[in-house]
C-alpha cells in the first residue's frame, strides 16, 4: 500500500484480486496471462495469496471472464478437474447429514462444529460451482451452446448432491445462493440456443418443480419464461410426470394449459404484491386467453388488477373487448361510455369504433352510434387514416337502423339516404371489403331497390368465394322478392350443396317456402320432411362442443316446420295429416296467432 | 345432396378412403354444384407409386424424389444419394424455390397439375418425413388458393391436398375436439400452493375450445373451406418446430395479403399507385376465427419463439401489424386482443431495456474467492 499515488492515478483501471485478507493487483498476472503463462498466473497467485491448486484457477479464471477474455477463461478452467472436485464434496456432505440427524438433540459445542464445517464446505462448494457456471457462461459466449449446457447441468446436478433434501431456507451461504439461482436460471436458456427444445423444457420444469430456494423475482422471471416457451415454441412434450404432484393438486394435461396455468400464478403474484408488475405477463395471458374463447377469465383478470398498474381507460378498454368478444355488449358499452367520456380519452379509435358496432346492433342505440361513428371518422387521419372507412362502414349502419325507428316517414327516408351515402363513402375508401358490400347488397333489399341488391348479392357470393352462409342467402332471397322462384331455388341448391348437413337448416326452410310459392307442394312436403328430421337429430346430439359457426344467428325451430307442413297439407286438403301437425305444432307452442290461422281455416 | 351423403359416409381412418371418395365424387358429380369444386379424376392411385406399407421410407422417399425429377427442371443427384433423402428434400433451397415458384404459377392448382399431384401422392406415403415435405408447401398452397377461389378458376388440386391434410388431421384426433382447462387457481396445483379457502367443492375449471369436432369431408364446400383450411393450418402448427424457416416466413407473407391491409407509410398512399400495396390488398379474404385462430397461434410461434432468426421475427412483425389493423377494420373484439397484445409483446422484444441479462455475473474491480 505504499505506492498508493499511483494506484489513485490508475484507479480506473487497476483492478484486484483478493483473498485470505491480501489483495494484490491485476496487471502483473494479466501480463502473465497475456503471455500464455497459466502456470506462472497461477504460481504467483498461489504465493501471493496463500491459496490452493484450485482457488488458485478458479480465481485466474474469473479474472479472465471479468476482462473479457472467454477463450483464455475456459483455457484455465480446463486446467482444473471440477468434475474430480465435486466429487470430493459429497461423501463430507453425506457424513454431514448423517450427523445432523444424530446430533439433532445433542450439545451445543457440536452443532457449532458442524456449523464450521458447513461453511468451510460450502465455500469451497461455493468455489468450484462458480468455476463451473463460469465456464458455462464462456462457451455461451463462444456459442458452444450444447457444451455449455452440459457445464451448467453439472452444477446442478452437483448441488443436488449436496443437498439432496432441497436447499434449505436461509442456511445457504449468499455467494452459493447465486450461483445456484443463476445456473437455474441459465440452462433452460442454454438448451434453447442449442436448438434442444425438449430438454429445454425439463430444464424448466426442473427449475420449477424442485426446491433451490429462488427469490421471488428468479422464480417469476423462469416462470414467464417457460410460459412463452410453452405458448410458442410450437413442441408438444406432454405434461409434467405425475410425479411431480403434491397429493391433489392439479397437474396440467397440455402445453396450453400449462402455460395459462403459469401466467394465472404470476398475475396472482402481482396481485399480492409479490412481485413487480409486469405488462407482458398480461399481454402474454390475453394472447393465449383470447386464442382459447376464454375473454370472461381475461375479464377476471383484468378487473382483479389494483388500481394505478393500467391506465383506468386502458382497462376499460381491454374490459369492454373482453366483454364484447364473450357477447356481453351491454356490459361492454357502459365501460367505453365511462372511458370515452370527454374528461377521459375521448378520442380512442378502438374503443369509439367498437361502441359504434355495439350501437349499430340495437335500433335504440343507434342514435348513440351515430354519434360515436362520426367522432371515429374525425379523429380517422394521419396513421389511422385508414380507419376512416370503418368509421363511415359505422356511420351508415347506425343511420340505417336508427332509421328503422324513426317516427315520420321524412325523418325515415332522410336518414335512410344518408345511411346509403355513407356506405358509398366507405366502399370507395375499400372496394374489396366483402362486409360492406354485403351491407349495401341489404341496405337497398330493405329498401325495395332489388336491382341494386342482387348486383351487391351477388358480388358478395363472388367476392368471399360463396364461403359465407348470409351471402347466399341473401341472394336467393332477392331473387324470391323479384318473383324469379325458379332462379332462387337454383342458389338454394348450390348454397345447400356447399353447406355440411348440419348448417342446412335456414337453407331447407328457406327452400320449402320457394317450392311452395312455385306450387309444388309435393316437393315441399319433401323439404319439411327433411328438414324436420335434421332438427329432431340437431335436438337430441348438440352437445356442449359443437359449435355452429355460421348458422348462430337464425336457428329453425321445430314449430316452425310443424306449422309450414301443416298449411301444406291444408292446401293440399289432407285433413288428417294436417291434424296430425297442428297437434304437434300445439304441443311446442300452446297459443300461436299463426296456428288459429291455419285451424281456422282447417 | 348425392354428393354430401357419400362424403360423410366415408370412412375417414384411411387417407386411401378419401382419396377414392374425391374419384367417386367427381364421376358422379352433385347436380347444381359448381364446376370448380371437382376433385379431378387423375388423382386415382396409378401404378407408378409404390404401395406406400411394402416399402421402407427412404426407398419411397427416393422414389418420390425420382417422380419429382419429372415435374421440375433439375433435381440434385445429390438428393437422391442422400443418406436420408426426405431430409433433405425438406430443407433443398433449390427444390423448394422451384416448387414454390410452380404453386405460384398463374395456371397452377388445377386437377390436372402435376405438381399438386406429386404434393398429394407424397402425403399420402405412410413416411412422416416425407409429410413434413408437403406441410412445409402448405403456406404457399393455402395462401394461393385462398386469394384465387374467388376468381372462378378449378383449383381442384390445391383442394386435394388440403382435404388430404384435413383427413389425416381428422383421422389423428377421431373426430374429437380439442380443448384445454382454463384452471382456477383457488386449488392448488403443481405451480402453486392455494390458501385453504372457504370453498371446499370441486373446483371450477373453465372448458375451452380450441378446436371444435371433425367431420369428415370429401369435397371443399365453400361454407367449410375457412375450416378446413383453418384444420389443416392446425396440423401445419403441430411440426412447426420441424419445419424450415422459408416456409413459415411464406406464411407470414400470405398473412398481410390475406389481411388487405397496407400498414400507412406516411403519406404515400395519397397518390394511391403505390403497386406493391394495391397487389397486396388484391388478396384480401375473408378471416373468420375459425381460419385466423390457426394464424394467430402460427405468427404467435414466428414472432415469440425459441427461434433466433432475424428475417422470420421480421416477417412475423410485420404480418402481426397487418393482421391487427385488419381487426380493426372487422371490428372483431377477439381478434382485437389477440393481435393487440401480440403487438405490444413485439414492441417490448424489440426494446433492449427488456433485455436485461440476470444470469450475467456482474462487474466488478476487486475480484474475490
Amino acid at each position: 500500500m505504499a505506492d498508493a499515488d499511483s494506484q489513485s492515478q490508475e484507479c480506473e483501471t487497476v483492478r484486484e484480486l483478493c483473498a485470505n485478507g491480501v489483495c494484490i493487483k491485476t496487471t502483473e498476472v494479466e501480463a502473465k496471462l497475456d503471455e500464455g503463462n497459466i502456470q506462472e498466473a497461477e504460481s504467483s497467485l498461489r504465493e501471493g495469496l496463500s491459496l490452493n491448486f484450485e482457488e488458485a484457477r478458479a480465481l485466474l479464471g474469473k479474472l479472465e471472464y471479468h476482462r473479457g477474455n472467454v477463450e483464455g477463461a475456459l483455457r484455465v478452467f480446463d486446467g482444473i478437474d471440477l468434475q474430480a472436485a465435486i466429487q470430493r464434496l459429497q461423501p463430507s456432505t453425506n457424513e454431514n447429514s448423517n450427523s445432523s440427524a444424530v446430533s439433532s438433540s445433542s450439545s451445543t459445542s457440536s452443532k457449532r462444529g458442524r456449523g464450521t464445517r458447513d461453511s468451510q464446505h460450502q465455500h469451497a462448494a461455493s468455489l468450484v460451482l462458480e468455476g463451473v457456471y463460469l465456464k458455462a457462461k464462456s462457451l455461451q459466449k463462444l456459442s458452444r451452446f450444447s457444451e455449455a449446457a452440459q457445464n451448467c447441468t453439472n452444477v446442478l446436478d452437483a448441488v443436488g448432491r449436496i443437498f439432496p433434501q432441497g436447499i434449505p431456507e436461509g442456511q445457504v451461504e449468499n455467494r452459493l445462493q447465486e450461483t445456484i439461482s443463476q445456473a437455474v436460471e441459465l440452462l433452460p436458456e442454454l438448451w434453447k440456443l442449442a436448438g434442444n427444445y425438449q430438454e429445454a423444457m425439463s430444464a424448466y420444469r426442473r427449475a420449477l418443480l424442485q426446491s433451490w430456494n429462488l427469490d421471488n423475482a428468479c422464480c417469476a422471471r423462469i416462470q414467464k419464461a417457460f410460459a412463452v416457451f410453452l405458448l410458442h415454441s410450437g413442441l408438444e412434450a406432454g405434461p409434467p410426470s405425475l410425479g411431480a404432484q403434491v397429493d391433489g393438486a392439479y397437474v396440467p394435461k397440455n402445453n396450453l394449459e400449462e402455460a395459462i396455468l403459469l401466467l394465472m400464478v404470476l398475475m396472482r403474484k402481482i396481485h399480492q404484491g409479490t412481485i413487480q408488475w409486469d405488462p407482458s405477463v398480461m399481454d402474454h395471458l390475453m394472447y393465449a386467453l383470447s386464442l382459447c374463447n376464454q375473454t370472461p377469465v381475461l375479464s377476471k383478470q383484468l378487473e382483479e388488477l389494483k388500481p394505478g398498474v393500467l391506465h383506468r381507460t386502458e382497462r376499460w378498454n381491454a374490459l369492454a373487448l373482453s366483454y364484447s368478444a364473450a357477447g356481453q355488449n351491454k356490459a361492454a358499452l357502459n365501460l367505453l361510455r365511462k372511458s370515452l367520456h370527454k374528461h377521459e380519452r375521448p378520442d380512442d379509435l378502438t374503443a369509439l369504433l367498437l361502441a359504434a358496432k355495439i350501437c349499430s346492433e340495437d335500433s335504440h342505440l343507434a342514435a348513440e352510434g351515430v354519434g360515436y361513428a362520426q367522432r371515429a371518422i374525425n379523429n380517422a387521419h394521419g396513421e389511422d387514416a385508414h380507419l376512416k372507412g370503418v368509421g363511415l362502414r359505422m356511420l351508415g349502419l347506425c343511420l340505417g337502423k336508427q332509421a328503422k325507428v324513426s317516427s315520420s316517414d321524412f325523418e325515415r327516408s332522410r336518414l335512410q339516404s344518408e345511411a346509403l351515402k355513407s356506405l358509398d363513402a366507405a366502399i370507395s375508401l375499400e372496394q374489396d371489403n366483402a362486409d360492406i358490400i354485403f351491407e349495401l347488397g341489404l341496405h337497398y333489399a330493405e329498401q325495395r331497390n332489388l336491382k341494386a341488391a342482387l348486383s351487391y348479392a351477388k358480388k358478395y357470393v363472388d367476392l368471399t368465394g360463396g364461403s359465407v352462409l348470409k351471402g347466399w342467402r341473401l341472394l336467393a332471397l332477392v331473387l324470391s322478392a323479384q318473383q324469379r322462384f325458379s332462379e332462387a331455388q337454383v342458389v338454394t341448391d348450390a348454397a345447400l350443396d356447399e353447406t355440411a348437413k348440419w348448417e342446412q337448416g335456414p337453407l331447407l326452410r328457406l327452400k320449402a317456402k320457394l317450392e311452395t310459392s312455385q306450387s309444388r307442394p309435393m316437393d315441399a312436403i319433401q323439404t319439411y320432411r327433411y328438414l324436420l328430421a335434421l332438427v329432431q337429430a340437431q335436438r337430441k346430439s348438440f352437445g356442449p362442443l359443437k359449435i355452429d359457426f355460421q348458422v348462430d344467428d337464425d336457428k329453425v325451430n321445430e314449430f316452425e316446420v310443424w306449422h309450414g307442413l301443416a298449411n301444406l297439407y291444408s292446401s293440399l286438403s289432407h285433413w288428417k295429416d294436417v291434424e296430425v301437425c297442428l297437434k304437434k305444432a300445439r304441443e311446442m307452442k300452446q297459443y300461436s296467432a299463426e296456428l288459429l290461422h291455419t285451424e281456422g281455416k282447417f | 345432396m348425392s354428393g354430401s351423403s357419400s362424403s360423410s359416409s366415408s370412412d375417414p381412418d384411411s387417407p386411401r378412403a378419401t382419396r377414392v371418395t374425391a374419384v367417386k365424387t367427381s364421376e358422379t358429380p352433385p347436380s347444381t354444384s359448381a364446376p370448380d369444386f371437382q376433385p379431378s379424376p387423375t388423382f386415382a392411385p396409378t401404378s407408378e407409386t409404390p404401395p406406400p406399407s411394402s416399402a421402407s421410407s427412404s426407398s419411397v422417399a427416393r422414389s418420390s424424389i425420382q417422380s419429382l425429377s419429372s415435374i421440375l427442371s433439375s433435381v440434385p443427384s445429390s438428393l437422391a444419394s442422400s443418406p436420408n433423402p426426405s431430409f433433405s428434400l425438406l430443407h433443398d433451397p433449390i427444390i423448394s424455390s422451384q416448387i414454390s415458384s410452380l404453386l405460384r404459377h398463374p395456371d397452377s392448382g388445377s386437377g390436372d397439375h402435376n405438381l399438386c399431384r406429386w404434393l398429394y401422392d407424397t402425403f399420402h406415403s405412410t413416411d412422416p418425413q416425407l409429410q413434413l415435405v408437403v406441410l412445409r408447401f402448405l403456406p404457399i398452397i393455402a395462401g394461393v388458393y385462398l386469394t384465387r377461389v374467388s376468381r372462378r378458376k378449378s383449383l381442384a388440386g390445391f383442394e386435394a391436398i388440403l382435404l388430404a391434410l384435413y383427413a389425416h388431421e381428422t383421422t389423428a384426433r377421431r373426430g374429437q375436439p380439442v380443448t384445454v382447462h382454463v384452471p382456477d387457481l383457488s386449488h392448488s396445483s403443481i405451480y402453486h400452493e392455494a390458501k385453504p379457502s372457504t370453498k371446499t367443492n370441486a373446483t371450477e375449471l373453465n372448458l375451452a375450445v380450441i378446436s371444435s369436432s371433425l367431420e369428415p369431408h370429401g369435397t371443399m364446400r365453400s361454407t367449410k373451406r375457412a375450416r378446413i383450411v383453418g384444420v389443416a393450418l392446425e396440423l401445419y402448427y403441430s411440426k412447426i418446430s420441424q419445419l424450415p424457416v422459408t416456409s413459415k416466413i411464406e406464411f407470414c407473407e400470405f398473412c398481410e395479403i390475406w389481411a388487405g391491409q397496407e400498414i400507412s407509410n406516411h403519406g404515400d398512399d395519397n397518390n394511391g399507385s403505390n403497386a406493391a400495396n394495391k397487389e397486396k390488398r388484391k388478396g384480401r379474404i375473408p378471416l373468420a376465427w375459425e381460419l385466423l385462430q390457426p394464424t394467430l397461434r402460427i405468427i404467435g410461434h414466428c414472432l415469440l419463439g425459441p427461434h433466433r432468426n432475424k428475417e422470420l421475427y421480421d416477417a412475423a412483425s410485420s404480418a402481426t401489424k397487418s393482421l391487427y389493423a385488419r381487426s380493426l377494420h372487422d371490428i372483431d373484439a377477439k381478434a382485437i386482443l389477440a393481435t393487440s397484445s401480440l403487438l405490444r409483446l413485439q414492441k417490448m422484444a424489440s426494446d433492449p431495456k427488456n433485455n436485461v441479462g440476470y444470469t450475467e455475473i456482474p462487474k466488478v474491480n476487486v475480484i474475490t474467492l
